[in-house]
């Protein structure tokens, strides 16, 4: 074959982004050649990635596919709806090597939404799109661009209004206590209880904690970490009290940070905590399913406009391949 | 009371023309207490002048306060700290401040269900801060406070405001420039030192507003929080800003009297573009220069980091011989004497007529100096007494001390 994947997938992009010039620009006969020019690409490149690994066989563009300017190409394949668990997938783990062309390739082939949902999944708490990339890059060997992040909430709020609970779950908003609002930058899964979508002031302490403890028993399972699934832990661990530094008590043989001391630390503060936020969290749950419909449930109270341009460039690249996918299904 | 702060108000906004008000920010407020002999930034600030546009279409520029690089470094620095329920933040407050492990609640102010006017913001931070005491908090991100200054009301923004057990307020400053081997680049910390000065008065304002005792709760005592070394670790350090609360209130008080510096200016005096429909401005620049140059300034080259209009300033200084040109330490030292050529005359004894009465102690002193350094100058073979300029300042610092 001619070109690598990596290549087919530049060109790819480059075919849809002139596409998409020559649509808007209303240049039909060129918007029909660069489309052809383009299904030949993805095919290529279905062709190489099937060579590439035979057992990886499910293809995916639905994540960055355009059904709205390719609405032709009917046969895009559609990827099973396969459920991720997190700790039982282990790119990083002894059958694979961390950060080679297996991983990241079945990475890739994940849409965006998915990845958040597994590092989600791993903590188990609303987070910022940094810690969220973060920690996907560090437990499943692929880094994401968190400005693609900015979207995909709204993208998910769309979906749900137009098809409810078609999805067996959405990346959707955590609430702020006081107002109900969408808490600013933090991203949920709609499947949680809204009791844990719900933002106290004493919440974000409360789930850095719980996030350092599933980091840390995330790295457990984990024969050889990476380095930035330990970097990652040091950070943590550097900021919950008693589970760094003093005679390093916290460090295993290897001089390395012994998960076990920072669970024990982290679970130790969160017993301070624990009941008044939960007080906090139940009280404001309540009020949520008492005043708000199922979407404001999910996607928050209040209006929430867009901010720049530049989000709502990122609205048409990431908002079609959520309405595609949720069609698929 | 009522009737003269309008016709100030009606002054300012003369001096203004048809420009778009620029916000009062803590910074000019920190400028101006570095500068505060200076007529012109007093002037230009009070009437929310826009200076950068001024500055440029008069032809002198300044690329001061836009690196783009130093902003994200900032914004990258400051969303690091305060990242994952600011983690990092809240470790270095329980050192430095010693909270107690309850104490960790963080609550952003920056919106208000995803509103962010600055009234309703004001008005909500407001509502938080001072119902405080009797419920919990700890960090609030993004509070909005008011300050006022030169007669109208300014919003400014901490980074941070921490709320500590003993029931005081600590304002928390976020700053990028390194603290490497235990020290930091002074010209930062004196800024921030400043600025926090002024978050702690506005504060301080805000909680007596609502019947607290806001000089008793809010602490003199505020945390900069800093990179150390080379690296993105932060560092937290308290930095007492009494003397800066002393410096800005100082100053405050004297901005309010901005129409003591207005009086002697011309009536029809404006900065205004004259802009058309189009934003294009209309006015001749070298009419505007003039406008700018009847407002006496002070320059000094601090000015060229603190300021948008140092270059004309700095250009207008140095025709006109004026001894700040060489630092404040030799103006300071010349006291009194405005241009270096007087001072040489003065040295030499060439003044037109007597010395006046206000000099006389300057020329003196420069009389001193330049005997010391023609005696010094005669054992070497020089020519005494045609000393180059920056010669004449070293010359007269010895004088000086020798008296």
């Amino acid at each position: 074959m001619d070109e690598t994947v990596e290549e087919l997938e530049e060109r790819i992009t480059a075919l849809r982004a002139g596409v998409r010039r020559a649509v808007l620009d209303g240049d039909g006969p060129l918007a029909g050649a660069l489309r052809r020019d383009l299904r030949h690409a993805e095919r290529a490149w279905d062709a190489a990635l099937d060579s590439a690994s035979t057992d990886s066989a499910s293809t995916d563009s639905a994540s960055t596919a355009w059904p709205g300017t390719d609405a032709g190409d009917a046969a895009a394949p559609v990827r099973p709806g396969v459920m991720h668990v997190p700790s039982a997938r282990d790119p990083a783990g002894p059958g694979a090597e961390p950060g080679l062309g297996d991983g990241r390739g079945r990475g890739a082939l994940l849409p965006l939404r998915e990845q958040v949902h597994e590092a989600l999944s791993l903590l188990q708490v609303p987070a910022a799109p940094r810690l969220i990339a973060t920690v996907h890059e560090a437990f499943f060997a692929l880094a994401f661009p968190t400005a693609r992040l900015t979207s995909l909430r709204r993208d998910e709020e769309r979906s749900f209004r137009s098809a409810p609970f078609a999805r067996p779950y959405y990346i959707c908003a955590a609430l702020s206590a006081d107002y109900l609002a969408p808490s600013r930058g933090l991203l949920a899964i709609s499947t949680w209880p809204a009791e844990r979508r719900i933002i106290g002031s004493l919440s974000p302490r409360v789930d850095f904690l719980v996030s350092a403890i599933n980091v840390a028993r995330a790295i457990e399972q984990v024969p050889e970490p990476v380095p930035a699934a330990r970097a990652l832990l040091s950070r943590f661990a550097a900021n919950v009290r008693g589970s760094s530094g003093a005679g390093g008590r916290s460090f295993g043989p290897a001089g390395r940070i012994d998960p076990q001391v920072v669970i024990r630390a982290a679970q130790a503060e969160l017993e301070v905590h624990a009941e008044e936020d939960q007080r906090t969290r139940a009280g404001a749950a309540r009020r949520a399913r008492d005043q708000l419909d199922d979407a404001q449930q999910l996607f928050g109270a209040g209006i929430r406009r867009p901010r720049s341009g530049e989000d709502d460039e990122d609205e048409d690249e990431d908002g079609r391949p959520g309405r595609k996918a949720a069609g698929g299904r | 009371m009522d009737g003269g702060f309008t016709d100030i108000e009606a002054r300012l906004a003369r001096l203004r023309g048809g420009q778009l008000p620029e916000t009062y920010d803590a910074r000019k407020i920190a400028a101006l207490a570095g500068n505060p002999g200076c007529r012109r930034r007093s002037v230009l600030d009070a009437a929310a002048v826009e200076k950068r546009r001024v500055a440029s279409y008069i032809g002198f520029p300044a690329p001061f306060g836009q690196s783009p690089f130093a902003m994200a470094r900032e914004s990258a620095f400051q969303a690091q700290v305060k990242d994952n329920g600011a983690m990092e933040l809240l470790a270095l407050l329980r050192e430095v401040l010693g909270l107690d492990l309850a104490e960790a609640h963080y609550d952003d102010l920056g919106d208000v269900a995803g509103n962010v006017n600055q009234g309703l913001r004001y008005a909500h931070t407001r509502q938080v801060l001072t119902a405080v005491p009797q419920r919990r908090g700890t960090m609030f991100d993004h509070p909005l406070l008011r300050f006022r200054v030169a007669g109208r009301h300014a919003y400014l923004q901490p980074d941070l405001v921490a709320f500590r057990h003993d029931a005081t307020f600590h304002v928390v400053m976020v700053r990028s420039f390194p603290v490497i081997d235990g020290q930091a680049d002074s010209s930062g910390v004196a800024a921030a030192a400043i600025q926090s000065a002024v978050f702690v008065l506005a504060l301080r304002d805000l909680l007596a507003g609502a019947g607290l005792d806001g000089d008793a709760m809010v602490h003199h005592e505020t945390v900069l929080v800093t990179p150390r070394d080379f690296a993105n670790q932060p560092v937290a350090s308290l930095l007492d800003v009494r003397k800066q609360l002393a410096t800005v209130r100082r100053q405050v008080a004297r901005m309010d009297r901005v129409e003591d510096i207005i009086a002697p200016l011309p009536g029809d005096l404006t900065f205004d573009l004259d802009a058309d429909d189009k934003g294009v401005p209309r006015r001749r620049p070298g009419d505007l220069a003039d406008a700018v140059g009847c407002v006496p300034a002070s320059y000094s080259p601090e000015c060229l980091g603190a300021c948008e209009m140092c270059f004309f300033c700095r250009e207008e200084a140095s025709e006109h011989g004026d001894t700040g040109v060489l630092g404040k330490a030799v103006r300071e030292d010349l006291g009194g004497i405005e241009s270096v050529a007087r001072a040489l005359r003065l040295a030499r004894g060439q003044g037109p007529g007597p010395v006046p009465p206000d000099l006389a102690e300057a020329a003196t002193i420069v009389r001193r100096a330049a005997r010391l350094r023609g005696e010094a100058m005669a054992g070497d073979g020089a020519v005494p007494g045609h000393g180059a300029v920056p010669g004449a300042g070293t010359v007269i610092n010895e004088g000086t001390g020798a008296s």
